[in-house]
């Protein structure tokens, strides 16, 4: 029996007794789902009134009687009985950097024309456009489409597993096309013109693009069967804005979960290209690592969670308008500053790492991370709760005991380390001094902190503009020595040992 | 008994190092080793596990607590052993297959006994055949399964079946956890119990015992 669903103002037919993250989906709503419909994340909201299941024990817990009352359900845990309406709600464009310096280098083109760098991060795509001159004429960013099958790489498997995979890849195909569509039309080009182009991501993101099965990659012992170093035509891919057979070089993953993306950003922060000793990080979900011990290599991949990308916190966020992306403390008090100078409705991970350190100056979370209360008010009614430290301390902890057993594991010293190069977008945003005083970072590391913003389309780029590098970078992906934190008994004890506030 | 609460009190600060002492102290004072256990150690281990349930210590403290009750227990085993003293009961927990994720399964290990079950722990990576195998060869209870990964809590559905088809549902309840698990899963894959953290699954596995007799 079909039923009529009002969705943000247009009719449909659905099922009856279809969920609504199903209608969501399949209409295109860009509604996020980060538990991937586990019902857990709380993230799924959208108003509704009509005909409806009744609120399971979940959404009453994830969203409090007073929103339920007001219509508030979580849509992967609803059901269309009968006739109703339903409103979403409309992502806004999220703050996202794309800088980061280019090292010196020699312009060797793989193109004519023009050529294409892209960057398929788990949340957000950037892309940049160059001429043969190797001159940067535009560049793009778009939230990864991918996040309705799930908010990280497990989740949108396991999507892709139960059916989805075509779907996951053509969305991502799409939002290539829109990016170079983006990037076309601010350097007044035909699209046609890009004679040739780089897509990394990680290995998970490549499988995915390229329709790869990615079963192995769900479960231990976790084998990437293919590992890219490759050039595809962007028919192949599916791409419909270039030239059938432009060449789309797809970079060498290094392993499950360290993927061409950290091969680019190792590029693009000339890591292992010196005498030193420097450790690349990408904190996100999921935490990649690699350490330098002058051109020796080491790397690890450690799972963060995505507390940091504002995911799993009560009134977490993304980094957009309405998030509280900065505290500080002015005369004893906690001062919040938030994107777009409105009123707050969020908060993102940088805010969350200074609220954190701000509630342990002001002894509100004591070094166990107890807080007094159970809730925190930060700023305007955005509260961090207990539950929301307690995940903090998980992710925190994460990156840090995998950066020291990284270190352990090469038998250095962190006394040694020259430099710890943060890549990424949170890089960017991240307070290094609060990020210490969380236990985010270690304290021995204070002053060796730099942010290479998004190293992985610089490297990407790179790869662009000069075909000999694609050598270089396959040659030095086999000589990095994958650290397996699993089973690894340093690790598991410098988890548990950092997941305190010292 | 003034030594019993202090046992108890360097329990729950996570003094590792003092328990070795204390205990023999007790013991010295001529206290029954079970009373020790019991009063002592376990009655220690109620009130962190009472805390962690509610939010109050978390994971670090959990782990320095059970390092205390491990130190405990091992200068107690001898006389324990000597006066007969048996577990409430029998488990067997390990991580299922393709997931390698053991932290949460060891609290949950560590809390069980706490409560004064005996726990087999088969580790991680875990095939449905081992559980229920385990399971009849060695008389449990209760098969706790842990999974934090997505796409492995499936394999728990394995498992229910495997019990199933070996006719041991009767006799062996399953209990399952892990972050991505909940209760409205437990039910879909016919599991008998779904505990949010390692208290509460331990509270859960003592009234399934208490139940039994
Ligand atoms: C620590 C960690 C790791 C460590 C694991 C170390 C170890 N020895 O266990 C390392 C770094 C090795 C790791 C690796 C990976 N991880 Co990991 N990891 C985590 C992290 C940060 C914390 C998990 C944890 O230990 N929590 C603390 C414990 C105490 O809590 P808990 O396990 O939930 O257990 C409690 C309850 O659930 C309950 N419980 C647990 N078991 C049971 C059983 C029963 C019977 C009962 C009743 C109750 C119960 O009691 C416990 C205490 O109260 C989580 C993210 C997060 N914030 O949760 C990701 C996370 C679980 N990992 C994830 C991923 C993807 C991975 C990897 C696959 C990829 C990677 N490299 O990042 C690998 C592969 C691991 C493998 N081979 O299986 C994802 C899973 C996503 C998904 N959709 O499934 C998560 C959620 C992070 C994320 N969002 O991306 N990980
Ligand atoms: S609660 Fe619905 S997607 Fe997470």
């Amino acid at each position: 029996m079909n039923i009529t669903i009002k969705l943000d103002g247009v009719d449909i037919s659905a099922k009856r007794g279809r969920l609504l993250s199903d209608v969501l989906s399949l209409h295109g709503a860009e509604t996020e789902m980060p538990c991937g419909r586990h019902g857990k994340c709380g993230k799924c909201r959208v108003i509704a009134h009509g005909m409806l299941s009744e609120p399971t024990a979940n959404e009453r817990m994830l969203l409090g009687e007073e929103a339920i009352g007001n219509g508030v359900r979580l849509a992967c845990l609803t059901r269309a009985e009968g006739d109703c309406t339903v409103i979403t709600q409309k992502r806004s464009e999220s703050r996202v950097l794309i800088d980061g310096e280019m090292p010196e280098l020699e312009i060797k083109p793989t193109f004519s024309g023009y050529g294409v760098a892209i960057d398929i991060g788990t949340t957000t795509l950037a892309a940049r456009l160059f001429d043969e001159g190797g001159r940067r004429i535009a560049d793009a960013v778009a939230s990864n489409p991918q996040g309705v099958f799930g908010a990280d790489v497990i989740s949108r498997m396991e999507s892709a597993l139960k059916g989805n995979a075509e779907g996951i890849s053509k969305v991502t195909v799409e939002a290539c096309d829109s990016l170079i569509g983006m990037l076309s039309e601010s350097a007044g080009i035909s699209s046609k013109e890009i004679g040739g182009g780089v897509i990394t991501g990680n290995t998970v993101m490549l499988h995915l693009l390229t329709r790869t099965d990615v079963e192995p990659l769900t479960h231990a012992p976790f084998e990437a069967r293919r590992l890219f170093g490759e050039v595809l035509t962007a028919s192949e891919l599916g791409l419909c804005s270039l030239g059938a057979e432009v060449e789309i070089y797809l970079p060498s993953c290094i392993a499950a979960f360290i993927g061409a993306d950290t091969t680019s950003a190792m590029l693009g922060s000339s890591l292992a290209q010196h005498e030193r000793s420097e450790i690349l990080c990408d904190i996100g979900t999921n935490g990649e690592m690699v350490f330098s011990d002058k051109g020796e290599l080491f790397a690890c991949s450690t799972a963060a969670g995505p507390a940091f990308e504002g995911a799993g916190i009560r009134m977490g966020m993304v980094g957009r308008v309405g998030a509280i992306d900065h505290v500080s403390i002015v005369d004893g008090r906690l001062c919040a500053h938030v994107i777009g100078e409105v009123k707050p409705t969020g908060i993102c991970g940088s805010g969350v790492v200074d609220a954190v350190a701000c509630l342990l100056e002001l002894g509100i979370i004591d070094e166990t991370g107890y807080l007094e209360g159970g809730e925190a008010e930060i700023s305007d009614g955005v509260v961090l709760t207990q539950e929301d430290i307690r995940k903090v301390q998980l992710a925190k902890s994460a990156i840090h005991a995998g950066i020291r057993s990284l270190l352990i594991s090469a038998k250095t010293d962190i006394s040694k380390v020259d430099t710890l190069l943060i890549a990424g977008g949170f890089g960017s945003y991240l307070d290094t001094d609060n990020a210490i005083r969380i236990g985010l970072l270690p304290s021995e590391l204070r002053g060796r902190i730099r942010s290479v913003g998004n190293a992985a389309l610089t490297g990407a780029s790179m790869l662009l503009l000069n075909g000999e590098l694609r050598e270089t970078a396959k040659n030095t992906v086999l000589k990095v020595q994958v650290r397996e934190l699993s089973g690894d008994q340093v690790f598991a004890d410098e988890y548990i040992e950092r997941m305190m506030f010292e | 008994m003034a030594i019993l609460v202090e046992i108890s009190e360097a329990l729950q600060n996570g003094r590792s190092r003092d328990i070795k002492g204390l205990v023999e102290q007790a013991l010295g004072e001529g206290i029954a080793a079970d009373v020790i256990l019991k009063e002592g150690l376990l009655s220690g281990m109620d009130v962190i596990g009472e805390q962690f349930k509610n939010g109050e210590i978390f994971v670090p403290e959990v782990l320095m607590a059970a390092r205390c009750l491990n130190n405990g227990t091992a200068v107690l085993k001898p006389y324990l052993a000597e006066n007969g003293v048996k577990a409430k009961g029998k488990v067997c927990i390990g991580t299922v297959q393709g997931d390698l994720h053991d932290i949460g399964k060891n609290m949950v290990k560590m809390m069980m006994e706490g409560k004064g079950l005996e726990v087999i722990d088969l580790g991680k990576d875990v095939s449905p055949e081992t559980f229920v195998q385990t399971a009849i060869e060695q008389e449990c209870g209760i098969i706790c399964l842990s999974s934090l990964l997505t796409t492995t809590m499936g394999v728990m559905a394995e498992v229910v079946k495997k019990a199933n088809e070996m006719g041991i549902r009767d006799k062996v309840k399953i209990m399952i956890g892990g972050a991505p698990v909940s209760d409205k899963f437990c039910k879909e894959i016919g599991a008998d119990v779904y505990a949010p953290d390692a208290a509460s699954a331990a509270d859960a596995a003592v009234e399934i015992f208490n139940e039994v007799k």
